[in-house]
């Protein structure tokens, strides 16, 4: 089985075998001596899987006697149930959840190595339409942003395409809403949850169980009425850059998603989609949480050293050093902005569970929430 | 995530499937039946709806190209899904692939037994109508809504065919679909909204005169017919379809909404094969393969590296948000099985010869026992007698009859289902096998019209199952001139079980434009349970 995993692992899924194939062609021309390497084991969310796959980033942690071997979950699964003993560390994709596993194992020191912003993919007839119902307005910081409050307001009232004034190029007669991941599962739907209920609870960090049984009567909506949600970020995505506008007019997504489909070039993002920001916004803080001592090395690595910063970037990921993203954005040409003005800090763990379980309640009730 | 590899074992395939067993590559010589697997590394074992099936001589080369030889096992659709979501398929198959998996991923422990997805490529279910129909309905630039269809559906303007939603993914997403758009909510449709659907949809099925098991089927079924105007189905089956007079349809994409099926590639979690799995999703979405899929099957590429052909067209599809609840999805099945669709008159001919004694005449009398409600799964109770068909059983021996007709209500339809139970518990096998005599008197039943039924032939069937040659009255031949005299197009699904003669029952299949269903390997109940969706 080992052998596969250099030919097998490369061949990632999705545009990551497009950004693989570059990436490992151009790059390193692989580290090939025989040295014995100490194999690190992790478990990480799905999204970071084709950067750990990337012949390039696999050849630099060989250069420092390391092979890294990871599975995917959840986040949400990395916290609770998943079984951490096979592994030397976790790699959760937001800051709750590994602040969770760190203090049940009451680890000392884990690793921000990178950052994406929650975004939205749109198209510009959405941006448009939505600009003149005054939802998406100008950030004043070069990009344009979805106001929250304003689109939770749209939700309330159980708005539909075809009744937002001056819509003549979106006339759809479903809801207005965004698409997002499976909540229970997924943490860039855990991310939007965690914006909206800023929002919801009056701007500010939702702290106590009774603001979680508020704003959840707000929130939950946002997931429940949507419909079917799948289970990974990807996915969704996909729909978006293939199947385009009809089924997806905006979805949430890991900056990242977008930007690393724009560095790559290859044409997947076409002239008519556009980049958005909720307003406000919150930071997937991918965290390593080290369970062994082997794996402290990988996140030190992945923190401190600017080779891996640099590939990183290229999966869309912003590192410690704000200039590595810049220098992408600005040799790309990507429509990306430098940084973000909007940003709010997610719940903490034991809020944000208890928010999204009062949402998955709500899927079991079957009951619809009052909206 | 590994560690359940080992832990389905032979105990497990109790869950029989009426599964054709096809090795695409040749590694796979002995496979069938229930053996267990015993593959090379590079072979996947591969769970599938038979919507996939078009896929065969592109996934042969998936040997060659990406080292991947894949063994391919065909199911229902909910079958397939019970079966991921109980654990049968762990250890068995590597991975599933149906068109889609939102109804699969509804049932509670079903997300636990998948690993990664994978969307290959995508099709929308939509209406194609023969051109002369379309122009007719002002339908011919491809513009209309369900709203639009549905009215014209309800005051007969055209017929149409569909699967049945219980059996195939088509007919499944199309009633979705339907539904969500006749509904007056935007948002994903719950119980209560589809109770308030209900009357439309009963219009706007008022005009579904045929019906199928699966996608495949409808489509033969829709070539032989002319008075079928058009079929809801995937496009890509719909833009291979050609009318019985050799026209392609005019597709039409409904402006309020479609359901699309997007062929997730689904590696279970028990697998051990996973970098296999990643190399064959890769190759698959490698630029070359999606544009080759584009072509052959007529299905939208998934990578957007590959734009759609001008087969296609341009106009966005809106998607209709689908139920996230399985006692939504349920109920809307439900719905169009026991109130919507038009009812179903069906015949069952049973062999209760002496041969039949023992085992034959239980797992008989199990099997029809599973119909009248006691198969407690969702798949056993979409297959149930429904609610306002006419069910006649005729058993036969050395003589045909008597036949005993039952109507199941409206509503409550418990009591009329006991009495069928009651009627089939005391079969007993004696005599010879009088097989055409018993067949004839069925088609005699059905079109003097004794015992009711409503709704003409459209939903009329007849079921043959017997265990061995014919001995006694008519002869095959004799059938067959009789039934040419009818001037009918009743079918009979024949079942194939204990030592049949597959031969000339194959000939009664053909000559009514049935099906044959092989219950010799497989459980007599599961061969039922798969006519049901025909019915």
């Amino acid at each position: 089985m080992k052998r596969w995993i250099g030919i097998g692992l490369a061949l990632a899924l999705g545009a990551a075998v497009v950004l693989a194939l570059l990436l490992g062609n151009g790059g390193d021309g692989g580290g090939g001596e025989q040295r014995t390497l100490t194999t690190v084991r992790g478990v990480i969310g799905s999204e970071k899987k084709p950067f750990f796959d990337d012949p390039a980033v696999r050849a630099a942690f060989a250069r420092h006697g390391l092979r890294v071997d990871v599975d995917t979950a959840g986040s949400r699964e990395i916290a609770t149930t998943v079984d951490l003993r096979p592994y030397d560390f976790a790699f959760p994709s937001s800051v709750p959840a590994a602040e969770k596993i760190r203090q049940a194992r009451r680890i000392a020191r884990t690793y921000s190595p990178f950052y994406s912003p929650m975004a939205v993919a749109t198209f510009q007839p959405i941006v448009d339409v939505l600009e003149k119902a005054g939802v998406v307005r100008d950030s004043g910081a070069g990009y344009q942003v979805l106001d929250l409050r304003r689109f939770l307001d749209l939700v309330a009232t159980g708005t539909r395409w075809d009744a937002l004034p001056g819509n003549t190029s979106y006339r759809a007669r479903k809801r207005v809403l965004l698409t997002t991941t499976d909540v229970r599962t997924s943490n860039s739907a855990a991310m939007y949850l965690a914006a909206t209920s800023y929002v919801a609870n009056g701007d500010d960090v939702v702290t106590s169980r009774a603001q979680v049984a508020e704003v959840a009567r707000t929130v939950a909506p946002l997931f429940l009425d949507q419909g079917y949600s799948e289970s990974s970020t990807e996915a969704p995505f996909e729909d978006y850059l293939a199947l385009g506008i009809g089924k997806t007019p905006m979805v949430v997504i890991y900056e990242a998603q977008y930007a690393a489909r724009l560095f790559a070039g290859g044409g997947a993002i076409r002239p008519d989609m556009r980049l958005i920001y909720p307003a406000p916004t919150v930071l997937s803080k991918h965290t390593l949480v080290p369970l062994t001592d082997r794996a402290a090395e990988v996140g030190r690595l992945l923190q401190e050293d600017p080779e891996f910063a640099r590939l990183a970037a290229r999966y869309g990921f912003r590192t410690a050093d704000p200039k590595v993203f810049a220098d992408l954005v600005a040799t790309t040409k990507a429509p990306v902005p430098a940084s973000l003005v909007d940003v709010v800090e997610p719940p903490a763990y034991d809020r944000l569970e208890e928010l999204v379980s009062t949402v998955e309640q709500r899927y079991l009730a079957g009951a619809k929430p009052s909206s | 995530m590994r560690r359940a590899i080992t832990a389905a074992g032979p105990a497990l395939l109790l869950a029989v499937l009426l599964t054709v067993l096809l090795a695409v590559a040749a590694a796979c010589s002995g496979a069938g039946g229930d053996a267990p697997p015993q593959d090379g590394p590079d072979v996947l074992r591969v769970l599938a709806g038979s919507e996939i099936k078009d896929l065969e001589p592109l996934l042969a080369k998936a040997a060659g190209a990406a080292g991947v030889k894949v063994s391919l096992s065909y199911t229902g659709t909910l079958d397939g899904a019970e079966q991921v979501a109980s654990g049968g398929a762990d250890g068995r198959y590597d991975a599933v692939w149906f068109s889609s998996n939102r109804y699969l991923s509804l049932i509670d422990g079903a997300s636990a037994r998948l690993s990664t997805q994978t969307k290959i490529m995508v099709s929308p279910v939509v209406l194609g109508l023969s051109r002369a129909k379309a122009r007719e309905l002002g339908w011919d630039t491809g513009q209309a809504t369900w709203t639009d269809i549905g009215e014209a559906a309800r005051k007969h303007r055209f017929t149409f065919g569909m699967t049945n939603p219980a059996s195939s993914n088509s007919g499944f997403s199309a009633l979705v679909g339907v539904a969500a758009a006749l509904s007056d909510a935007g948002e994903a449709l719950d119980q209560a909204q589809i109770a308030a659907v209900t009357p439309r949809l009963t219009g706007f099925f008022s005009a579904q005169t045929l019906t199928a098991g699966s996608s495949g089927w409808l489509a033969d079924a829709f070539r032989r017919r002319t008075d079928v105007d058009g079929l809801i189905n995937y496009e890509s089956v719909l833009l291979g379809l050609r009318t019985a007079s050799g026209e392609p349809l005019t597709l039409v994409y409904p402006g309020d909404g479609v359901v699309t099926a997007d062929y997730p590639l689904t590696l279970l979690a028990s697998s051990a094969k996973k970098e296999l799995y990643g190399k064959l999703a890769a190759w698959l979405r490698t630029p070359g393969v999606q544009r080759e899929i584009m072509t052959t099957t007529a299905r939208r590429p998934i990578v957007p590296e590959v734009r759609p052909d001008a087969r296609f067209g341009t106009a966005p599809l809106l998607e209709l948000p689908f139920p996230n609840r399985r006692s939504a999805a349920d109920a809307l099945i439900n719905a169009y099985l026991n109130q919507v669709r038009r009812p179903s008159r069906t015949v069952f001919v049973l062999d209760t010869s002496g041969s039949m004694e023992g085992d034959r005449i239980d797992a008989l009398k199990q099997a029809l026992t599973a119909l009248t409600g006691a198969d407690a799964s969702a798949s056993g109770q979409f297959s149930r007698f429904r609610n306002r068909e006419t069910v006649t059983l005729l058993p036969f021996s050395t003589v045909a009859g008597p036949a005993s007709t039952f109507t199941v209500p409206e509503h409550d339809p418990a009591a009329v289902l006991r009495r069928i139970r009651a009627y089939g518990d005391v079969l007993t096998a004696r005599g010879g096998t009088a097989i055409y005599d018993g067949l004839r008197d069925a088609y005699e039943t059905v079109r003097s019209g004794q015992g009711g039924g409503q709704g003409g032939e459209d939903f009329t069937s007849v079921v043959l199952m017997t265990d061995g040659e014919n001995t006694d009255g008519s002869s095959y031949e004799d059938f067959a001139g009789f039934y040419r005299t009818l001037g009918t197009r009743i079918p009979t699904f024949v079942v194939l079980f204990g030592d049949s003669d597959v031969a000339e029952m194959r000939q009664v299949a053909t000559l009514t434009g049935g099906a044959v269903f092989d219950a010799r390997q497989a459980s007599l109940a599961s061969a039922f349970k798969e006519i049901r969706g025909y019915q």
